[in-house]
């Protein structure tokens, strides 16, 4: 009898775990990111020469303290960062009215600087865009691939983190909170 | 005037199916109990009924995807006409319904041939009757639940056609159909067993007539791993072959309990101990081939593989919850018949081994289960997500593989009951030599990670065993005659078919085992980027891309590159990495190139979309050492099981005499390995 109890109750358990599983409502399937909430990691970003009569021979994290921002990582041979780019382009000229400012980090692309140039000439960006050549500032930002975007609100905090592309939705989202 | 569909004919065949079954069930158990054979019988002619109705709503779904009838759902939904036949035919089991359906058939195609060639026992009504009900619960599902039957009132003039990653190889064709044989194969001792538990005979009778199914359903699932390995290293783009999935998991812990079972058995076999272990191993196996399915089918463990959460979560874990209260109910009431009388004479002894090797089993069955259903305990507890990886998998494994693999080494050289001390010791210096010789040589040729080097070295330890084996066997045949070694080998290997079965399967497992440690502890993974008819060296490999492709066919397109691989200067293959988009799906699988070699393979997939201006490729390059082996391995361990299974032929006269007296004359040696296994045969 007492085996048989130990069978009921090791199966209830295992059951009533299960039925837990079954019911708890749909998985979460993101990339959680230990640098939402924390302050985004300070990097200087080398810039392409037709960016650097307004921005700067290099971009640098702690020079622009009070501005919220989008950093987005790609490469050239990724083809979802070809999907985005126009996307963020557009978001770019739509919210830097409202003192955003989008920065590009061309990661795990060491030395492909003529790609690079092609890209940013591609989609026409008007914000700063940086070669990040040993692929250091991707490493801090611990990468899981690219693309990935970052937003920074006006305390320098990261307050949300796309893996994969983005989509107008999460992009309109997400600049409204950091400006806000 | 109603128009008649496949879609009708189709169901109407699954619920007589249905029907037929709970009559096999209910009348066999009641046969059973009043030993009433005119009912035994009559339960017995359902089954064959019920094979021959879910046949034929097989072969329904068959013609309905044959000939692109989209009335029927499942065809709408996952079937597409410019899909090649091939395909057509094996998106039956692209989805989940067909699946089942599939399921449900190979269950009662198994019953169907137990219920025919079965001897008679008192045993084999409450088999049929257990088989039977479970069978009730698959049909059920397929009638009730999941029926991919159903019929659509406007049906559409094409449909999407199947996951694309079932297009995209062949062996995706094959490796679910393994699957399924496996699980069903082994719910045929199950349901013995229970019928010797129900009957109180929980003798050796059930294990005896089950042994060709176990050892069937056992070969299937292990064949049917390596299968879906193999497929995961062709498609997926990774290099790699077994990532600790979940969807991995469960089908690998009631092939790790069948493992301990099939050795179990041969304990009880010949020595009437471990009656309640195999009987609860069984029963594990089973359960655990329904908590597999329930966990991959209902969304509730989250995973890589891209199952639909469907709608059969709810009706799994309730067969899951009935098929484990009523096993292992029914092994504490009857574990005063199946407790175990007789004790181990000495540790140091073949049922020791046995039993050290089946407590290793159930400790890595246990392991993997933690590992799986962690995340879900936790989350439940804490409310926290939590990913239990490759990492915890590895680490918590590759000790007890190390020492599964010493056991197999030098359990099968030890003499039943007790080791005799002085042949022990003569085994032991053999294998500690073959141990070190291997060992060493690695070490020399400058292997330094641990779990590598120590399996190059127990792989040595094993080849040895195994020398000594067939050498106890042999030597003393080979005495007694003037044929040759190879004669005197070929007819040992006709007369010992279960030993040297045996044999060849762990040899298999060595090899596996050496393709999984170089593979994993020796691959090199790089993205490298060439511009079109330029090289880049990978490896001792120079890679150019001469050249891109874009074909178009009705059911896919496919884009890539052509990469020439050359060594010293010399072309040596020719390798084509592409991306394909199979049909309306927009989602690109890609498809990787490999080059296969006896010591290593080149492995190419392409990272970057080739377009008709791209001037450059992205290649994921891996160079895996002796990963072929696994497959070669996985061919190995099916060639050994069938080998054991194979019926032993009746000899001629002149050659029995000749055993005879190499028996008589290996007996007189006292060789601490010499096989009663041939008596046991047959």
């Amino acid at each position: 009898m007492r085996r048989l109890i130990t069978v009921v109750a090791v199966v209830a358990v295992l059951g009533g775990l299960f039925l837990y599983g079954l019911f708890r409502g749909p998985p979460n399937r993101d990339v959680p990111s230990q640098l939402v909430g924390k302050p985004a990691p300070d990097f200087t970003l080398p810039l392409y020469t037709r960016f650097q009569s307004r921005f700067g021979s290099s971009f640098s994290l702690s020079a622009h303290k009070g501005t919220p921002l989008v950093i987005n990582f790609w490469a050239s041979w990724c083809n979802p960062c070809f999907e985005e780019a126009p996307l963020l382009e557009s978001a770019y000229r739509q919210y830097r009215s409202q003192g955003v400012l989008f920065v590009g980090v061309q990661t795990q692309d060491r030395g492909q600087y003529d790609a690079g140039r092609s890209f940013i000439s591609r989609f026409g960006f008007d914000f700063p865009v940086g070669m990040d050549n040993d692929s250091s500032i991707g490493v801090n930002y611990a990468l899981f691939g690219v693309p990935e975007t970052f937003f920074v609100d006006r305390q320098g905090i990261v307050v949300y983190k796309q893996v994969g592309p983005l989509t107008q939705a999460v992009l309109a989202r997400e600049i409204e909170a950091i400006v806000k | 005037m109603v128009h008649l569909q496949l879609g009708h004919l189709g169901s109407a065949a699954v619920f007589l199916a249905f029907g037929l079954a709970l009559y096999a069930t209910v009348v066999g158990a009641l046969g059973a109990v009043r030993r009433d054979a005119r009912l035994q019988t009559s339960a017995r002619l359902a089954t064959l009924a019920t094979f021959l109705v879910v046949a034929t709503a097989v072969a329904v779904m068959e013609a309905a995807l044959v000939s692109n009838d989209f009335s029927v759902q499942y065809v709408a939904n996952h079937s597409r006409i410019a899909s090649p036949l091939w395909v057509k035919v094996v998106t039956l089991w692209a989805a989940l319904q067909g699946s089942i359906l599939l399921w449900g058939f190979l269950l009662t195609a198994y019953t169907a041939l137990l219920a025919l060639t079965a001897p008679l026992s008192p045993l084999r009504p409450w088999a049929l009757s257990v088989l039977s009900a479970i069978q009730v619960f698959f049909l059920g599902v397929v009638a009730f639940i999941a029926n991919p039957f159903h019929t659509l009132p406007n049906p559409p003039a094409d449909g999407p056609g199947p996951n694309a990653l079932l297009q995209n190889h062949w062996m995706m064709a094959v490796h679910p159909v393994l699957m399924y044989l496996g699980f069903v194969g082994l719910s045929v001792p199950f349901a013995y067993a229970m019928a010797a538990l129900i009957t109180r005979r929980p003798g050796n009778e059930w294990m005896v007539q089950t042994r060709r199914w176990a050892l069937t359903g056992w070969g299937f699932l292990g064949a049917a791993i390596v299968a879906g390995g193999w497929w995961s290293y062709e498609v997926l783009g990774w290099g790699g072959y077994w990532a600790w999935d979940p969807v991995e998991n469960v089908s690998f812990m009631p092939w790790l309990t069948a493992t301990a079972f099939i050795h179990g058995v041969q304990v009880q076999e010949r020595r009437r101990m471990l009656k309640s272990w195999n009987v609860m191993l069984i029963a594990l196996t089973f359960c655990l081939s329904i908590l597999g399915t329930f966990l991959t089918r209902s969304g509730v463990i989250s995973s890589v593989h891209a199952f639909a959460d469907g709608p059969v979560g709810p009706a799994f874990l309730g067969f899951f919850v009935v098929v484990t209260l009523f096993a292992f109910g029914l092994i504490a009431l009857r574990w005063d018949q199946v407790r175990d009388r007789a004790e181990l004479d000495a540790v140091v002894s073949r049922e020791g081994g046995f039993l050290a090797g089946n407590i290793l089993f159930l400790a890595l069955a246990f392991t993997v289960l933690i590992g799986t259903l962690f995340p879900l305990l936790v989350e439940a507890v804490s409310g926290q997500r939590v990913t239990v990886g490759p990492p915890f998998f590895d680490q918590v494994t590759l000790p007890l593989w190390m020492l599964v693999f010493l056991l197999m080494g030098i359990g099968p050289l030890l003499p039943w009951r007790r080791a005799d001390g002085s042949s022990l010791r003569r085994n032991l210096a053999w294998l500690a030599g073959g141990f070190l010789v291997a060992g060493g040589g690695a070490l020399l040729l400058g292997m330094r990670e641990i779990y590598p080097t120590l399996t190059v070295a127990l792989a040595g330890y094993n080849l040895v065993s195994l020398g000594l084996l067939l050498g106890q066997a042999l030597v003393p045949r080979l005495r007694l005659t003037s044929r040759s070694p190879w004669s005197v080998l070929w007819s040992y290997a006709h007369e010992s078919r279960r030993r040297v079965g045996s044999m060849i399967a762990h040899l298999a497992i060595v090899i596996v085992a050496l393709g999984v440690a170089f593979s994993s502890g020796y691959r090199v993974d790089q993205q490298v980027r060439i511009d079109f008819n330029h090289s880049a060296t990978f490896q001792g490999y120079t890679l150019t891309p001469v050249d891109r492709f874009l074909d178009r066919s009705a059911s896919r397109i496919s884009s890539g590159a052509v990469v020439q691989v050359s060594r010293g200067g010399r072309q040596i293959a020719t390798l084509r990495p592409r991306t394909n988009v199979f049909g309306s799906s927009q989602q690109p699988v890609s498809k990787p190139a490999v080059m296969y070699t006896f010591t290593h393979d080149l492995y190419l997939n392409l990272d970057n979309t080739i377009g008709p201006d791209t001037t450059y490729v992205v290649l994921r390059a891996i160079y895996s050492p002796l990963v072929s082996w696994i497959w070669f391995g996985g061919l190995l361990f099916v060639v050994g099981v069938a080998t054991s299974l194979m019926p032993a032929r009746r000899r001629l006269d002149e050659r029995r005499t000749v055993t005879a007296g190499a028996r008589a004359a290996g007996g007189a040696a006292g060789a601490a390995g010499d096989s009663p296994e041939e008596a046991a045969e047959g």
